[in-house]
């Protein structure tokens, strides 16, 4: 291994790394590693075919009804069936968001919470825009049948009947939903606000169903359609009634978590010790994080996606949290007894994931609590982890101790690098370690035969990731997962 | 998207849309089929109504079968009277009107367009605009519903048969 650069230092406490790599290991953990790989990117493409096809066959009933085939001789006939099958494809991709936000263990374990979520933003605005396109095509169609111009026509359709209206509704609700979402508009709210429009977004599709049971005929009784879109809506609502209030209500009840202390560790960051009962059942792995909520009058409403930052025990859990707004700061006073429901655990972000022999961790401040236990959580060969710890300055170092101490103890390597960023250039590394020209390879010398885990500053993570994918790591051996939600 | 997750989305959502169309044109067939022939019997049957038509004093049995007039010497004609039925391009529109001493008492719609439920919805709506109009204006000069052209158009054809065939003169 080249001599560490003037940038990294080798903390003199760490044992040297064995010469070899001679794979002795290299039988049944990778032969396991492999294969459950295997599987689930199995299960992610079936899935992802699976939706794409659920929105063919919403189109496809409407052939199989016979609505085309009535329609298709004049213009306002077209038009119209138009409008009909880009709200079908529209409420079709709605639901699938729907079960994409819904936690369903199956989808986080496929694709990780950060990946669905990313899925779900990306097929928003096309939904919006099939359905504007449905209010838009059918207005111009059945104007044209019946010669009104679209503006009469909207004032006719709007006032034609309740459902109707309903319908209007729920496209304005939905409008607003998407527009809040629109990344310039979000950094500007407030979560909170953000977050209860959002909400809207269930009485959005909700309040829509009845204009499609009679102003539409997709639910006529004895048809295929029926049958189709009931199983849909059951399957949407019913996955977001049960993975985000019933288990986590059931999950919350039988751990009976308590806040135990908070134990400061740097002047802004504190770990927060909770008690539970049979939290082997919770089945939380090092790494993953949940969604908590303490039980005080002046947090309660504040859910905050927390990564364990030690692997949990049968009895105790623990969480180390910055203080980064007033959400976080209310959490530092948490009196002992405190009632905390939780949702969890999720993401994929654990040593379930891994594919490759050796493990490369690179963490930046806070982002070292995933990783720790992530550590604490994996049986380590000799040799086989390499953690890099990278810190702006001196206060940053939280759990460098612990990580270094596990590290050490697994007989592998911890490297660190403080200082703040070069000014003017895109990289990740501290300013000192580019004037030493340090690169990721030279770095971490086992960085392609490794399973990246990047946990940092978003932007920080996303050039350490561009760093490991120029040197070659395949991307399934890149794991980066996004905690904002 | 991954490369195989896309082969198996494009196959998966050809062999639907293809198999619906196939499905949707299959049951098309016989509609069709059916719709023709329904059409040919209601031009036929128009036709004939149209002949009466002309020869609106004389209501002659056959062609309406289910009206029952009886003439009182003062006034004028009481009974019931049906209208030819319409063909639209939303199904067929047929009425039959109620006539008491020469004056239509009501405008009963016995088929609304009804080809999907959008047609149910507008003849539904326009249906009793149509009719009071018709009894105020007690003929078949009335304005069409905005919205519901169609509809109207047959609505008011049916009228001004069943009308001819009370022989009213409006």
């Amino acid at each position: 291994m080249a001599a560490p650069t003037a940038g990294l230092m080798v903390p003199k406490t760490q044992p040297v790394r064995p010469a070899s790599s001679a794979p002795s290991w290299h039988s049944l953990d990778q032969e396991q590693r492999t294969a459950r790989h295997r599987r689930r990117m199995r299960s992610a493409d079936l899935l992802v075919a699976i939706a794409w096809t659920s929105v063919a066959a919403a189109i496809g009933l409407y052939f199989v009804s016979g609505g085309w085939a009535t329609s298709r001789h004049d213009l306002s006939g077209i038009v119209t069936a138009g409008g009909i099958l880009a709200g079908l494809a529209a409420t079709d991709l709605l639901l699938v968001m729907l079960v994409l936000v819904a936690r369903v263990p199956l989808i986080d374990r496929t694709f990780g919470h950060d990946k669905a979520l990313a899925a779900h933003r990306r097929i928003g605005k096309p939904a919006l825009y099939l359905l504007l396109a449905h209010a838009a095509l059918l207005t111009v169609g059945y104007g044209l049948s019946s010669d009104t111009n679209p503006v009469r026509e909207t004032w006719d359709l709007l006032t034609a009947n309740t459902d109707m209206f309903l319908a209007y509704v729920a496209l304005g609700l939905l409008i607003a939903v998407v527009v809040t979402s629109l990344v310039a508009v979000r950094r500007r709210l407030q979560y909170e606000v953000w977050h209860v429009v959002h909400l809207l977004s269930y009485a959005g599709v909700l309040v829509a169903v009845p204009h499609e049971l009679s102003a539409g005929s997709v639910l006529a009784t004895g048809t295929p359609e029926r049958l189709f879109w009931i199983a849909l809506y059951v399957l949407a609502f019913g996955s977001v009634l049960v993975h985000r209030f019933v288990v986590p209500l059931l999950t919350s009840a039988e751990h009976a978590l308590r806040v135990e202390r908070i134990e400061w560790v740097a002047e802004d960051v504190f770990s927060i010790h909770l008690r539970g009962q049979r939290l082997d059942r919770f089945g939380a792995r090092g790494g993953q994080f949940a969604v908590f909520r303490f039980w005080t009058g002046r947090t309660w409403w504040h859910a905050h996606p927390i990564s364990f930052s030690a692997a949990p025990s049968r009895t105790s859990l623990r969480l180390t949290v910055r203080v980064l707004g007033d959400g976080t700061e209310r959490l530092t006073r948490l009196p002992r007894g405190t009632f905390v429901s939780v949702e969890g655990p999720y993401g994929v972000f654990s040593d379930r994931t891994r594919t490759a022999p050796y493990l490369t961790a690179i963490t930046a401040g806070i982002g070292i609590t995933p990783i720790r236990a992530l550590l604490e959580d994996s049986a380590l060969r000799p040799g086989e982890a390499t953690v890099l710890l990278r810190a702006g300055d001196a206060n940053q170092r939280y759990l460098w101790d612990e990580v270094t101490e596990i590290v050490g103890r697994s007989g592998g390597t911890t490297l660190t690098m403080t200082g703040h960023r070069p000014r003017g250039i895109r990289t990740w590394m501290s300013a000192k370690a580019v004037e030493h020209q340090v690169t990721i390879q030279r770095a971490l010398p086992h960085l392609l035969e490794s399973d990246v885990y990047i946990c940092g500053p978003q932007t920080w993570s996303d050039l350490v990731a561009a760093d490991c994918r120029a040197a070659g790591v395949p991307a399934h051996r890149i794991h980066l997962e996004r905690f904002d939600s | 998207m991954r490369p195989r997750a896309l082969a198996l989305s494009l196959a998966g959502a050809a062999t639907v849309l293809i198999g619906s169309v196939e499905v949707g044109q299959a049951i098309a067939q016989p509609l069709q089929q059916a719709s023709s022939a329904t059409t040919t019997e209601q031009s036929t049957s128009s036709s004939t109504s149209t002949s009466s038509a002309s020869s609106p004093s004389t209501p002659s049995a056959s062609s309406t079968p289910s009206s029952s007039a009886t003439k009182t010497a003062s006034a004028g004609v009481s009974g019931t009277f049906t209208g030819t039925t319409e063909e639209t391009r939303y199904g067929p529109m047929q009425v039959e009107i109620v006539v008491s001493n020469g004056r239509i008492t009501d405008v009963k719609a016995l088929q609304l367009t009804n080809q999907d439920p959008r047609s149910v919805q507008i003849s539904e709506s326009a249906a009793p605009i149509l009719r009071e109009e018709a009894l105020s204006a007690q003929s078949a000069k009335i304005d069409s519903v905005s919205g519901a052209t169609y509809t109207s158009e047959g609505y008011i054809s049916s009228l001004q048969s069943a009308i001819d065939k009370a022989g009213l003169k409006r």
